[in-house]
């Protein structure tokens, strides 16, 4: 048992930690929502130029071929030092580099991973929320099996507005058995017949979108692996990019709460002793959390991350719902008769039992893939 | 970084599970609270136990012991929760401990660590540490003791009565001091200055470790209770109700787990003052979780989960137990508050 970091992760560390302080200008908070977005991808741009994205993928796609656990360091760094997370492609660029042919992945990994060019991912549908292989939009291929032709709708649709490209989850197979039915396709998003509509969220944020198709030309060449191979694409990446990201997680959290405690330390905030036990049972629970996240994300240097990453969610989860409940009652009354980041941040929390598979949907996972409970009839 | 128990810490772990098993085998329940067995292990249990060395873990080898790591005693300490062991193995691993940090010479640990001579701990009467003052004292772990020990510049052994506890499996008692200690033992002067936080850490992690078996066991009945008992003709685990408990559960059993491995990892490894914190986030979450879990159990058994013959309520009542001990979580909540936000109502 070791909890220690080996000294090519130490070095690579304390490298990141130089990086980041010598490049703290690209950090200042942006003015209106549109220079946000523009700011976060040009420090997603800096990022990749510095090589700090997608650290783990094989050296020939121009990365540097690392374990996971250093995904992992650049998330929790990032979040040390108060920095945008980087860029949440790791998935993407594993699902291209370990199934499309050699052709697609030389015209889409460099401008993956250079940041220029953006991706989002249109797997949820209105229609398929847990439910991923009931979804219903459509790839039809031509006569001449050239050109698919897309019709559907997706939701949910991070950045969407912003992206160039789309890693898209449709039926290419109508006629196979519902799992081996779907294909992972990339598309353009300039292409005709795309529409993207902004959805406003309840904390009035609009990263999200609907992303409407009709009858959009798409290259059959750009299928990503086998056609009818999307399911199991889609599901070995819903597993990767857990562990690394939960570790800046992790990270983000622990400054918020560190921002309270210090405010009540020294006397700004008010907490009587109900809400000094609440913020301690606050850290301790972050504590558990790291320590979980730690073991999973070394267990992934001799095992494929599998059911046990819903373990994780469940009770990252608890932590982080239980942190910003706390914090808003920290805050009092003020925390409903304003208008204050307090709320928002609260009833952002929500979130996190509902995407990325729903508390239910994984506490069936946990129940069904770890524990060997019978599956309902 | 690697966070696993090595392939030497599985095999110790199975050995300890296998004593565990057996000598709770020779344990009965009983048919109620007049035919329970007491929590005192029969001479051939409690030799079982001394002779595979679980006692004397964390003794030096030239004092008999094996200089195991917190770690080792952690997985001890997981199996006895797991099997709720009736035999004083938890508070003799703790007695040898204090006794070691405080220099206790080889006469004395000797006897214990052999398991010839079984002596209890001495707790504070609200059970949140070691005991200084010996009228305020209560001793546990004690079934089969004879005497329990209250540490100063003297070890200072005094008779002791265990009594009916609500953990079934392992027994709380009043110490004697009318007539002063019955004898006492000079400890080597001059501890070093963090002993008082390593034994604290130590002490956290092994019984938030004990939590850990418990919960484990709790957890392991609830899943096979739940596979065979029909309703409604089907097995009640393929009910999301049932189902969606016991994985909450599991994240309960696992998050305790992760957390104990780091805190004893950091009892060995980090300063002591950060090691206890370490441990008490630990103790902390055990505590809460310990209790959820095992209530938990009590539910999906269902109303067999309310009788005496069936086992939730002896897991449920160590938890309980275990979760008093070194300060239940509000104690640790208070003590991290007081380093995390500084004195109540005080203002910089």
């Amino acid at each position: 048992m070791d909890y220690t970091d080996a000294p090519e992760v130490a070095r690579f560390r304390s490298e990141l930690r130089a990086w980041l302080g010598s490049h703290a200008s690209l950090l200042r908070p942006a003015g209106s929502a549109a220079d946000a977005v523009e700011r976060t991808l040009a420090w997603h741009r800096a990022l990749a130029a510095a090589g700090y994205v997608a650290v783990s993928l094989p050296a020939e796609y121009g990365a540097r071929g690392l374990p996971d656990i250093f995904e992992a360091v650049v998330n929790a760094e990032l979040a040390r030092a108060s920095a945008p997370p980087p860029p949440p492609i790791g998935h993407i660029a594993h699902a291209i580099a370990d199934f499309a042919s050699p052709e697609l992945k030389a015209r889409l990994l460099p401008g993956l991973l250079a940041c220029t060019q953006v991706w989002c991912q249109g797997f949820s549908e209105p229609g398929a929320g847990s439910d991923l292989a009931g979804i219903s939009t459509v790839a039809t291929r031509s006569p001449d099996g050239q050109t698919l032709r897309v019709s559907g709708q997706k939701i949910w649709t991070s950045g969407a507005m912003w992206s160039h490209w789309c890693l898209l989850l449709a039926r290419t197979e109508p006629d196979a058995p519902a799992h081996r039915s779907l294909s992972m396709i990339a598309v353009e998003m300039n292409s005709a017949g795309i529409d993207c509509r902004e959805i406003t969220m309840s904390t009035g944020s609009t990263e999200f979108a609907e992303v409407y198709f009709d009858d959009v030309a798409v290259p059959a060449a750009n299928v990503i692996g086998e056609p009818g191979q999307g399911w199991q694409i889609a599901m070995g990446m819903l597993s990767y990019e857990r562990g690394p990201a939960d570790m800046g997680w992790v990270g983000r959290m622990s400054t918020v709460l560190a921002a309270a405690q210090e405010d009540v330390r020294t006397g700004r905030t008010p907490a009587d002793d109900a809400l000094r036990r609440r913020l301690a049972a606050c850290w301790v629970g972050l504590q558990v959390l790291e320590c979980q996240v730690q073991r999973s994300l070394a267990r992934r240097a001799y095992q494929t991350p599998g059911a046990e990453g819903s373990l994780d969610k469940l009770l990252a989860t608890r932590v982080e719902q239980n942190i910003y409940a706390t914090l808003a009652d920290l805050a009092g009354p003020a925390a409903v008769t304003g208008d204050g980041p307090v709320f928002r941040d609260y009833l952002y929390s929500r979130a996190q039992s509902i995407y990325g598979g729903t508390q239910q949907i994984q506490r069936t996972i946990v129940a069904q893939r770890l524990l060997g409970l019978p599956r309902a009839r | 970084m690697d966070i696993r128990l090595s392939a030497e810490q599985e095999m110790f772990a199975a050995a300890a599970a296998d004593i565990a098993a057996e000598v709770s085998g020779r344990w009965s329940l009983g048919r109620g609270p007049d035919t329970v067995s007491r929590p005192e292990p029969d001479a051939g249990s409690w030799r079982t136990i001394a002779e595979a060395g679980l006692l004397s873990l964390r003794l030096t080898e030239s004092a008999g012991g094996s200089d195991a790591t917190c770690l080792d005693a952690c997985i001890v300490a997981e199996q006895l929760g797991r099997h709720c062991v009736p035999a004083p193995a938890l508070g003799t691993l703790l007695l040898l401990e204090q006794l070691r940090l405080a220099g206790a010479g080889y006469e004395l640990t000797e006897p214990i660590a052999t398991g010839r001579e079984i002596a209890a701990i001495a707790l504070s009467r609200d059970l949140r540490g070691f005991a200084t003052e010996p009228s305020q004292a209560v001793a546990f772990d004690c079934a089969g003791a004879k005497t329990a020990v209250v540490l100063g510049d003297q070890a200072a052994f005094y008779p002791v009565e265990p009594r009916p506890s609500a953990d079934l499996s392992r027994a709380f008692g009043e110490l004697d001091t009318s007539a002063g200690p019955c004898r006492t033992v000079a400890l080597a002067a001059g501890q070093d200055c963090g002993a008082a936080d390593r034994l604290l850490s130590f002490a956290l992690s092994l019984i938030a470790a004990d939590l850990l078996g418990v919960m484990q066991a709790a957890l392991d009945g609830s899943v096979a209770h739940a596979t065979a008992r029909m309703q409604f003709g089907a097995p009640i685990g393929s009910f999301q109700a049932i189902a969606h408990l016991a994985a909450e559960c599991l994240v309960s059993v696992e998050a305790t787990r992760s957390a104990v491995w780091y805190a004893a990892w950091a009892t060995d490894n980090l300063p002591p003052a950060q090691a206890v914190l370490a441990a008490r986030a630990a103790k902390a979450f055990a505590s809460v979780a310990g209790v959820e879990v095992t209530q938990t159990a009590v539910q999906i058994h269902g109303g067999m989960g309310m009788t005496w013959e069936a086992r939730p309520h002896l897991w449920l009542r160590r938890a309980h137990a275990s979760r008093r001990l070194f300060g239940d979580e509000d104690a640790q909540y208070d003590v991290i508050a007081r380093a995390q936000l500084g004195q109540p109502g005080t203002e910089i």
